[in-house]
């Protein structure tokens, strides 16, 4: 049980604190509403380019790294589809240095041409490093466009191409932020060794001056029943040929949600998991396979995705997944397996709470869903999953109209 | 009126109590150490033994003997285990690395004595069925084949390479091809003559009782079993090869740079001071690296330099992916930092903020019963778990001076004794 108070200022600004006395470092984490869901087509990477520039300076405070790392803190963030996060570590003498910071720059940006510039070329190196520059790099850049074809979803948070990057110019950035970065589109939670009062009292002081923001209504389209099977075949210079095969599922906050969750847990978590006893261990069919769901908060996909050993052809591999996905929808699981899987997501989901950093995160992304205690609620909920769920669900999920798949096939020529 | 243009006041952390766990001598020659920690109902036990890849007379024995611990017992078959501890909720990890062998399972606080009970069977009668080790084998020979197609992986071995020399144990790779050489009977004999219970340490962290406590005593505590190491010997000299190499990788966007050399072990002197040198160059993101070739120039993703700890060596080494373009300018910009600290003093606010930073890590080295069983593992890697490591870099942080850093760069940061190591699509030398 994860203990927390939460309270709202003024200005919209929601304010978790999770106290634990035992934590020598206090976790800082403010979540914003914003990910590349929220970029305009043409604009894509806006989002986590953004994340970089938050780095830049704020209108009272020049450089933000140093002042961090005087307070003895560390400090980072990360870009989804549907959030940008920012989160430090300090020891708790030093917490008002992260309310501090963190409100200048949620007031406003330096937005200096130098640092816009330096950083389009970083993220442009970050989009080369984890893309372009390793093999089964780009898989996402092509995976997402065939999945999505009206949701934003369909192009991945570092962007569809470098070129929109290198383009961006200060005055669309200076939109962005003020369309995205406001106390009402923003959750903060403060855990360690802290009272509630203090922190709220740090929160009004510091953030409480800064006014409520009109945002940017954009209404995120919703994607179309997909009513067609679609395929896509690329030839790339990688050693193993490979499949992904992604189907459409409910949104994070959807009843099915938990199900869906458990039955890719079925079919890949663990070493016992179906995929690997039956196509890795068994057949012999693939040297790797795996299945999960992308878990976005809005309507998501489920991957299967496989890399072939060297005798077995696409068809061959394709086969034996579906008639692994078939046999979901047909027979239904035993007890024992349901409750494997169910004892398997207790165990990972608190083994993701062990750190104080976890633990705020995971308070605002909860309450971003709705509510923070949802974190403790979790575990119970799964454990309500029957067999006719996951077959009722894997019915509605596992069709071949509802499934876009990719060949990535290799290129051993001049290798 | 809110004055936003002050920092805050801070306090600069001072004292930092650092946990020092007691450890219990095992009947059977093995020690436990305890780490009764955190709020949430799960746990974790380590078991270490002295049975890296050093020990080994064929490339990846340790590494295959580690890994297939639970392919398979005298009691039960590799899917009987698999779907054992996946029903308990419990992960097994099995690896070598070049020193050690660690088997660690997590595992709900509530089911460790379930856990427990299977984990005893593979620690301690792995069978290492034919067909369980062919299929490792060919997925292992496929990885390997794939991680060689990344030019950072290419550009970390060549530097182990070069630094230690190619047959040396901590220089040496395996190839795809060795996979094939690895037979059941290698590994029953490694595992016989290395992972046994004498001179094993075993730590059990997380929200723990008496009961658990007990039942790691009873399935690991009581009988000894195989055989161990108490005594290890120093590895050999290393032989490096100077200069710089190139590796081509046509088509590739961006260039692998790997820079670095052998430096004074932990037990040394300078070492806790080096690394606070090492960590104004490229330890943290404010390190001069960063600040100059990516925040300044833009050249990269990410750039740094660390310090790279095995039983009985350590080195420095200097890591960047940098777009193919700027390979060249990346060089320069790197031996410019690494000069300056030879010839201009560390400015006393920068320094000041390095030693704030520090002193910030160390606390977070003990952020939750993981971190600190990480960090006690990092002390029995470093001259079997003696304390005085962080106690010499906490005075080392509060005592630093200029000069000295000075010094520490003219005596270790010699460009003739780094090696150089470039995998992209043009030769920058």
């Amino acid at each position: 049980m994860i203990s927390f108070e939460k309270f709202t200022l003024d200005n919209g600004l929601k304010v978790i604190v999770h106290s634990d006395k035992s934590m020598p470092i206090v976790a800082f984490n403010i979540l914003y509403n914003v990910g590349s869901k929220h970029e305009d087509p043409k604009r894509t990477g806006f989002a986590h380019l953004f994340e970089h520039l938050m780095f830049g300076g704020s209108v009272n405070v020049p450089n933000y790294d140093d002042p961090v790392e005087q307070a003895g803190g560390e400090n980072n963030a990360f870009t989804s589809n549907d959030i940008t996060n920012y989160y430090l570590t300090l020891p708790k003498e030093n917490l008002e240095t992260a309310f501090w910071i963190e409100s200048d720059r949620m007031l406003g940006l330096a937005f200096s041409q130098k640092s816009l510039d330096v950083q389009k070329n970083v993220v442009i190196e970050e989009f080369n490093q984890s893309y372009l520059n390793q093999p089964y790099g780009d898989v996402w850049l092509l995976l997402r466009p065939l999945a999505y074809k009206v949701h934003p979803y369909q192009w991945p948070t570092i962007g569809k191409t470098p070129e929109h990057i290198a383009n961006a110019k200060l005055s669309e950035v200076k939109e962005f932020f003020y369309g995205h970065y406001a106390p009402n589109n923003a959750i903060l939670c403060v855990a360690g060794d802290v009272s509630a009062d203090e922190v709220l009292q740090m929160a009004q002081k510091w953030f409480g001056p800064i006014p409520y923001r009109e945002l940017f209504g954009k209404i995120i389209k919703k994607e179309p029943l997909q009513t067609e099977k679609r395929t896509l075949e690329v030839t790339r210079r990688v050693p193993y040929n490979s499949i992904y095969k992604a189907y459409h599922m409910c949104s994070r906050s959807h009843n099915d949600f938990s199900t869906v969750d458990l039955t890719s847990d079925i079919l890949s978590n663990g070493k016992s998991s179906r995929l690997f006893q039956s196509l890795v261990k068994q057949k012999g069919i693939f040297s790797n396979i795996d299945a999960f769901i992308t878990g976005d908060n809005d309507e998501g996909l489920f991957v299967i995705t496989g890399r072939l050993n060297d005798n077995y052809t696409f068809l061959q591999a394709e086969e034996a997944i579906d008639a692994e996905v078939e046999m979901i929808k047909t027979e239904p699981i035993s007890d024992y397996e349901l409750n494997k899987v169910k004892n398997k997501f207790e165990s990972n989901f608190t083994f993701g709470l062990t750190s104080a950093n976890e633990k705020a995160l995971n308070l605002c992304q909860y309450e971003l869903l709705g509510d923070a205690n949802l974190l403790n609620t979790v575990v119970d909920s799964y454990r309500m999953i029957t067999n006719t769920d996951i077959q009722r669900v894997a019915k509605k999920i596992f069709a071949t109209t509802n499934c876009s798949t990719l060949y990535y096939k290799a290129d051993n020529t001049n290798q | 009126m809110l004055n936003r243009a002050q920092q805050p006041p801070i306090k600069i952390t001072d004292n930092i109590d650092i946990p020092r766990p007691k450890f219990i001598n095992l009947n059977n020659g093995a020690r436990l150490l305890i780490i009764n920690e955190g709020d949430v109902d799960v746990c974790r036990v380590d078991i270490i033994f002295d049975a890296g890849s050093r020990y080994q007379n064929k490339k990846l024995e340790a590494t295959a003997t580690a890994s297939l611990l639970a392919e398979g017992t005298a009691k039960y078959s590799s899917h009987q285990i698999a779907e054992y501890f996946d029903f308990w909720g419990s992960f097994i990890g099995t690896r070598a690395d070049k020193d050690f062998t660690k088997v660690t399972a997590f595992s709900l606080t509530k089911y460790l004595s379930q856990t427990l009970e299977r984990l005893e069977h593979i620690v301690k009668e792995p069978t290492y069925p034919t067909n369980e080790v062919d299929v490792w084998t060919s997925r292992g020979k496929q990885n390997l084949t794939v991680e060689l197609d990344k030019t950072s992986t290419l550009a970390r071995m060549e530097l182990f390479k070069c630094i230690y020399g190619e047959n040396h144990p901590y220089g040496m790779f395996a190839m795809p091809t060795d996979y094939e050489k690895i037979s059941s009977d290698n590994l029953l004999s490694f595992h016989a003559n290395n992972l046994g219970s004498v001179g094993s340490t075993i730590i059990l962290s997380g929200k723990v009782s008496d009961n658990q406590i007990s039942a790691v005593v009873k399935h690991f505590g009581e009988t000894s079993w195989g055989k161990g190491r108490v005594n290890t010997l120093q590895v050999e000299e290393s032989s490096p090869t100077l200069g710089k190499v190139f590796v081509s990788k046509p088509n590739a966007v961006q260039s692998a740079i790997r820079i670095g050399r052998e430096i004074c072990q932990r037990t040394h002197s300078d070492s806790s001071d080096l690394s606070i040198l090492n960590t104004i160059l490229g330890g943290y993101f404010g390190s001069r690296l960063m600040k100059n070739i990516r925040e300044d120039k833009g050249y990269t993703y990410g750039i740094g330099s660390y310090m790279v700890s095995l039983r009985d060596s350590t080195m420095l080494a200097i890591t960047a992916e940098v777009g193919a373009k700027y390979t060249k300018d990346a060089l320069t910009e790197i031996w410019k930092e690494v000069n300056k600290l030879k010839t201009e003093p560390v400015p006393l606010a920068e320094l000041s903020k390095v030693q704030s930073h520090l002193m910030g890590e160390v606390l977070r080295s003990f952020n939750g019963p993981f971190a600190t069983a990480d960090s006690i593992i990092g002390l029995i890697n470093y001259n079997n778990l003696d304390y005085s490591l962080h106690d010499r870099l906490i005075k080392s942080i509060k005592h630093i001076t200029q000069e000295r850093l000075m010094q520490l760069a003219n005596e270790w940061f010699d460009k003739d004794l780094m090696v150089e190591c470039v995998v992209g699509p043009e030769n920058p030398f």
